[in-house]
């Protein structure tokens, strides 16, 4: 009985209602279009982070992030990334030899990390080769090639085919120096590591090294995303003589962006429900000062202030629940088709790429946030009618069947 | 023996909410039988619709003692009062007073409801009260599409429907006109005749006045005088 009548009160001024349930719907949909906006965003930073540089997981020498010296090498690495491989929740790993260099051309030189990498494993952990941009992923047969970034070649003055000299300290502390032949220019979307990294084939760089087969760093990637943390603490574990790292703990701003967006999701919540909490008290505050010759009428046959309260909640609840599911979908649709199409932040490219951030952003939200969403707008619709449903029930009968 | 449905003890009302405090009611005492058919009279200002409030349980008295069907409701809580009220007395309001989004149906059974009668219970009794007044055929219709005197016949149904100790009623005929005042009079006096209902009236209505079997004369907030008349 309590439902059927909230439901018919709230259809008394239609207008006034759709106001409000077209606030709901709006606030929904502002919220979930802008969530999934910073959503992309972050995401898209984040994915570059591990898909360029720090892969789902990382295993290195304990002593190597330090001062990334070239003599913490991963022991017996090459029998450790076969046992890696054959893992079944690996997808893929590469090996790298890593070293702090200088990177010069006859125009400048700048400091460099050289990886030394195996072109066809590293394609299947960062699809570098997707990233070239102009000449070839080492498909080649001249000696010594190298790929740079397009940003690397900019400040140094570089082009395609160019000679850049690499030097570095070997396995002994000599200085020594290799005259590498550009073969391609990569872009990956972040600026600053497109002018730190610069990749050579290892067997070149352990020669240069006099390392033959060692490696300082083994990267992988996952089958399962999920899975990455739970199979490091794992791995830590297993191989107590290595360092065995997560993407968050190698690159820490990975885990706290993401931490950023559960933050900034609450924060967006709040807002955005605490503008329809006084929307919603305004509404149903003139609905029931409108009605108070009738509530006093309720009271006097007999409705108890439980009932009354209970209705005025109910009433809420519903305009609330009418526009929640509308902003939901209109929300849903919209994500949908920015996510498919992209939202073309071209115009921001260079600051974007700073952050390592694609240009185009694809909004994208976890089911889980529409829940959120709607325990939210249920809770807010109680918290709102709480006030004008305490009005409802404060009204004596004798008073407010006086008023007119 | 006579059943005393309402007893009033030396009642007095007094309102203090402006300088000089306003005396409603001076001492009424007052005992009203099963059955009767009262109309409380007097000059606006003299106290009746504080008295019948009073008797009602919508207000508390200043001093003295207000007991229903031998319960003294001066001492129940609010909370305790609704639910006398909902239980006990049926109220007629003036302005009718029903609930705009509810059909004709709904407005009486929704006190049933309340008590959490049976549908089938709610549904004869409906029925049944609806026909009472003459209203058999308009019970999906709602108050808008009703005049102002279907209204008010809706208003008696509702009254009835919880099986009241008595029905209180304020002004009942005041905003209609002569020929739906005779049919809610007629309609009021014969379930009064036939059903034993006790009504009290407060009014200005002559033609109320004319078929209340006692007549209770309200001046300064005291009673001045109390005739009964065999009608």
């Amino acid at each position: 009985m309590l439902a059927k009548i909230s439901w018919k009160n709230i259809w008394r001024n239609p207008v006034r209602s759709f106001v409000v349930i077209g606030a709901v719907i709006m606030g929904i949909w502002a919220l979930l279009f802008l969530m999934s906006f910073s959503n992309g965003l972050i995401s898209s930073y984040i994915k570059n982070s591990i898909q360029n540089e720090t892969s789902h997981l990382q295993i290195h020498h304990p002593e190597f992030h330090k001062d990334k010296e070239i003599k913490y090498i991963i022991p017996e690495a090459i029998d450790l990334e076969n046992e890696l491989r054959n893992d079944p929740m690996v997808k893929s790993v590469a090996r790298r030899t890593l070293c702090n260099g200088m990177a010069s051309s006859a125009k400048g030189g700048r400091g460099v990390m050289i990886k030394g990498i195996d072109p066809e494993k590293e394609i299947e952990v960062t699809g570098l080769d997707g990233k070239v941009t102009q000449g070839k992923f080492f498909d080649t047969k001249k000696k010594n090639p190298i790929l740079i970034g397009e940003k690397l070649a900019e400040k140094l003055k570089l082009k395609l085919r160019s000679k850049i000299v690499l030097t570095f300290q070997d396995a002994q502390g000599e200085i020594v120096a290799g005259a590498f032949r550009i073969v391609g220019l990569y872009k990956t979307g972040n600026t600053r590591m497109d002018e730190l990294n610069v990749y050579v084939k290892d067997s070149d760089l352990s020669r240069l090294l006099n390392m033959e087969n060692s490696s300082h760093e083994i990267a992988l990637v996952l089958k399962d995303f999920e899975q990455t943390k739970p199979l490091a603490a794992e791995w830590k574990k297993k191989y107590p003589e290595l360092l065995v790292e997560h993407y968050g703990e190698i690159s820490p701003d990975l885990d706290l962006f993401q931490e950023q967006i559960k933050i900034n999701m609450s924060i967006f919540i709040f807002i955005v429900m605490l503008a329809l909490i006084f929307g919603i008290i305004n509404t149903m505050l003139m609905a029931v000062l409108e009605r108070m010759r009738e509530l006093g009428m309720l009271m006097a046959i007999g409705m108890n202030k439980i009932k009354v309260f209970g209705m005025i909640v109910m009433e809420t609840i519903m305009l609330a629940l009418i526009g929640a599911p509308i902003g939901m979908l209109f929300g849903f649709l919209t994500i949908r088709y920015f996510n498919n199409r992209g939202i073309d932040l071209t115009s921001f490219s260079e600051g974007l790429e700073q952050f390592g951030m694609d240009n185009f952003v694809r909004p994208e939200i976890g089911s889980d946030f529409y829940i959120q969403i709607a325990i939210a707008i249920f809770i807010t619709a109680v918290l709102a009618s709480i006030y004008p449903a305490l009005r409802a029930i404060r009204l004596k009968p004798v008073e407010a069947l006086r008023k007119i | 023996m006579k059943e005393i449905v309402i007893k009033a003890s030396g009642v007095h009302k007094t309102y203090n909410e402006t300088k000089v405090p306003v005396h409603a009611l001076r001492g009424v005492d007052l005992e009203i039988e099963k059955g009767e058919f009262t109309a409380i009279v007097g000059p606006s200002g003299s106290g009746k619709s504080t008295l019948l409030n009073i008797i009602g349980g919508l207000d508390r008295p200043s001093e003295g003692k207000i007991e229903v069907g031998g319960k003294d409701i001066s001492t129940l809580s609010d909370n305790q009062l609704i639910d006398f009220r909902r239980e006990n007395i049926g109220f007629v309001f003036q302005a009718y007073n029903l609930i705009p989004v509810l059909t004709a149906k709904e407005n009486v059974s929704f006190v049933m409801e309340l008590q959490n009668r049976s549908k089938t219970e709610v549904d004869n009794r409906v029925k049944e009260l609806l026909d009472a007044v003459g209203l058999g055929d308009r019970g999906d219709n709602r108050p808008a599409e009703l005049s102002g005197g279907q209204q008010q016949r809706v208003a008696v149904a509702r009254a009835l429907a919880p099986k009241p100790t008595f029905i209180l009623a304020d002004e009942p005929t005041a905003n209609l006109d002569s020929t739906s005042t005779a049919n809610l009079l007629d309609i009021m006096a014969r379930l009064n005749k036939e059903e034993n209902i006790t009504f009290v009236f407060s009014t200005h209505d002559r033609r109320v006045v004319d078929r209340a079997r006692r007549v209770i004369t309200l001046v300064d907030g005291k009673i001045q005088t109390d005739e009964h008349f065999k009608r």
